[in-house]
């Protein structure tokens, strides 16, 4: 048991954090936008929990809040992605479809660009040696763990509420909802804050997490690996990105007695389930309406 | 900011360009005719470029599973350059059939389109390490045979160097995208591409093979992908069988910026990016790979149909 925790501890940890991250995509595709800024606001939560966690000058904070700096983290780090969240979505939700993660992966690779020229974000080494609240990384399932489990719980109530009646109104036909008077823009803002807020959050726990934290966090493969969970996991459902990310982050490891051909098959998979499973995972469950 | 400065960076500028150009044109030609992106074009333009170095050079490199191995021949560059893009433009028909044939016979999403052509880009990619490795490889210096590496022009008092590659870069970049024009406007095989974009149903009504047509669109949009890839890895080098990554990327945004679907905004998407990138100060060299994006993300803003795209009204 020890030896199965201590092999597999951090493969759970992960797919729970990829889950998140799956879900931060999730939110505005409720809204029927794409994008794939998640992982833009991941590495800024990163950041902030990598700086705040180091940096020399804030070594007093650190010492008076003991471990209560890591929620303090968490916060700064929402509060920072929702405000660039909030100015990042006013002018790029003017975009539709395709043009829309488009501009959200631009933003992706302009901002790895510029905190790579950012001398307090260490540069591409980036920055290591942040603090660790847990010795074990399985432990790290009491920041992860929770925060999934309010983050389903969170959309369990919106999925009910009038807010994300209006989401899918949009996502469904987004000419009739602002027919029928919806604010679209207004609302397909509100979805977009919400997911660059939770994926901010998740990079502030990832930090002490995966103890360094850098610019290749940030990458467009990554980004593209959180739009494959959501798809294979299934789009219409809040339990689409925790089955997507449970099969995609445990497949390599899977794989593994394949060694070098295991990537390839990781290709086959996600080819296999585009074609036989086009509502993804959760949509082989989903109940059939007459 | 003499007169040479100048001219050295629009020559860098216009040679980088016109490869992005053609690139370019790849994804732009399956987007017209699918509505689609096809994530795997990346992929196909590493592909070109290892498959052209092993027909130039014959042999392979020193770790996975081909190494050590030789080719019983050694293809003179031109020669291994058009085979690579052919072959290229084979790998192009192969992505159409197992990543785009089956979702669309099944009328899915084209969410899912994007996600089954990546797949199939991590397929290609992990196949190119797993046979060549993971290593780095450069053509060697005499690839182009015994022309000299630049020609150095006195203009005023600085001098202004054109590297051979960068002729041959530009050179070869104008004969495929004036090539490309000519066919699509007046070959008749043009016209029925152009038909099948408009509309696939009325083109089929009219008995225009469509099928064979969006075949035909993947082996060209294939081969403009290996061919950039090989002249980008003649001028700078392979450095890993994901060196195609970042540049599928760039051409994304080059599209993008010139218009999704327009071939003529794709040509000046290129040409944009490419110049910008050469006539960026010295001092914010390091800001260099965020330029194309920034671009984009400003372009979008102000111009969402992009440079030279179609503002398409949406109607209920």
């Amino acid at each position: 048991m020890e030896d199965f925790l201590a092999r597999y501890g951090f493969l759970f940890v992960t797919i729970l954090q990829q889950a998140l991250l799956g879900l931060s995509l999730y939110l505005p595709l409720m809204a029927g936008q794409l994008s794939l800024a998640s992982i833009g606001f991941y590495s800024l939560g990163g950041y902030v929990a990598a700086i705040m966690g180091t940096h020399p000058a804030l070594a007093p904070l650190r010492d008076a809040l003991g471990f209560y700096v890591y929620p303090l983290e968490w916060l700064v780090a929402l509060a920072a992605s929702t405000i660039l969240g909030a100015a990042l979505g006013y002018p790029a939700l003017r975009l539709r479809g395709i043009y829309l993660a488009l501009a959200t992966i631009a933003f992706v690779q302009v901002f790895g660009v510029v905190v790579l020229n950012m001398p307090i974000a260490g540069g591409a080494i980036g920055i290591f040696g942040i603090p660790q609240p847990f010795e074990n990384r399985l432990a790290y399932v009491w920041f992860f763990g929770p925060l999934l489990v309010l983050t389903l719980l969170f959309l369990w109530r919106l999925e009910r509420s009038g807010t994300g009646r209006l989401f899918f109104s949009i996502r469904e036909d987004e000419l009739a909802a602002g027919a029928m008077g919806v604010n679209v823009t207004a609302r397909k803002v509100q979805a977009f804050v919400l997911g660059c807020a939770l994926a901010g959050v998740v990079g502030a726990m990832s930090a002490p997490l995966l103890n360094t934290w850098n610019a290749r966090q940030g990458t467009f493969d990554a980004a593209v690996a959180c739009l494959a969970y959501v798809l294979i996991g299934g789009r219409r459902s809040k339990w689409g990105a925790l089955l997507g990310a449970a099969l995609l982050v445990s497949l390599p490891e899977l794989l593994r007695p394949l060694q070098n051909s295991r990537m390839i098959l990781n290709g086959v998979v996600l080819v296999l389930a585009c074609i036989y499973m086009p509502q993804g995972i959760a949509g082989l469950f989903a109940r059939r309406k007459a | 900011m003499s007169l040479a400065w100048f001219l050295q960076n629009l020559v860098n500028g216009l040679s980088i360009g016109s490869v992005y150009a053609v690139f370019a044109l790849g994804y732009t030609l399956v987007f017209s005719v699918l509505g689609i992106l096809n994530f795997a074009h990346g992929a196909v333009f590493t592909l070109g470029a290892y498959l052209t170095y092993v027909l130039a050079v014959g042999e392979f490199g020193l770790n996975g599973l081909l190494a050590g191995m030789t080719l019983p021949f050694k293809l003179p560059f031109a020669l291994a350059l058009l085979a690579g893009a052919l072959l290229s433009g084979l790998a192009g028909v192969a992505v159409e059939h197992l990543a785009f044939r089956p979702l669309r016979k099944r009328g899915a999403d084209a969410l899912l389109a994007l996600v089954s052509s990546l797949g199939v880009a991590l397929i290609l990619v992990n196949l190119i390490q797993y046979l060549f490795g993971a290593e780095i490889y450069s053509f060697p210096s005499d690839v182009l045979g015994t022309l000299p590496p630049a020609v150095i022009l006195h203009v005023g008092e600085g001098l202004v160097a054109m590297r051979t590659i960068q002729v041959v870069l530009f050179g070869v970049s104008l004969l495929l995208l004036i090539g490309l024009a000519w066919f699509i406007q007046f070959t008749k095989q043009g016209k029925a591409l152009r038909a099948v974009a408009e509309n696939p149903d009325t083109a089929s009504l009219l008995g225009i093979s469509v099928d064979a047509f969006i075949l035909g669109t993947f082996f060209i949009s294939g081969l403009l992908g290996g061919l950039s890839g090989t002249l980008i890895g003649v001028s700078f080098g392979l450095s890993g069988p994901y060196f195609g990554v970042a540049y599928g990327l760039k051409a994304l945004a080059v599209i993008v910026l010139g218009g999704l679907g327009s071939i003529p905004g794709a040509v000046l998407g290129g040409l944009v990016i490419g110049l910008a990138e050469a006539f960026l100060p010295p001092d914010m060299s390091s800001f260099k790979e965020a330029v194309p994006y920034a671009l984009l993300f400003i372009v979008l803003l102000v111009r969402p149909q992009g440079l030279l795209g179609k503002n398409a009204e949406e109607k209920v």
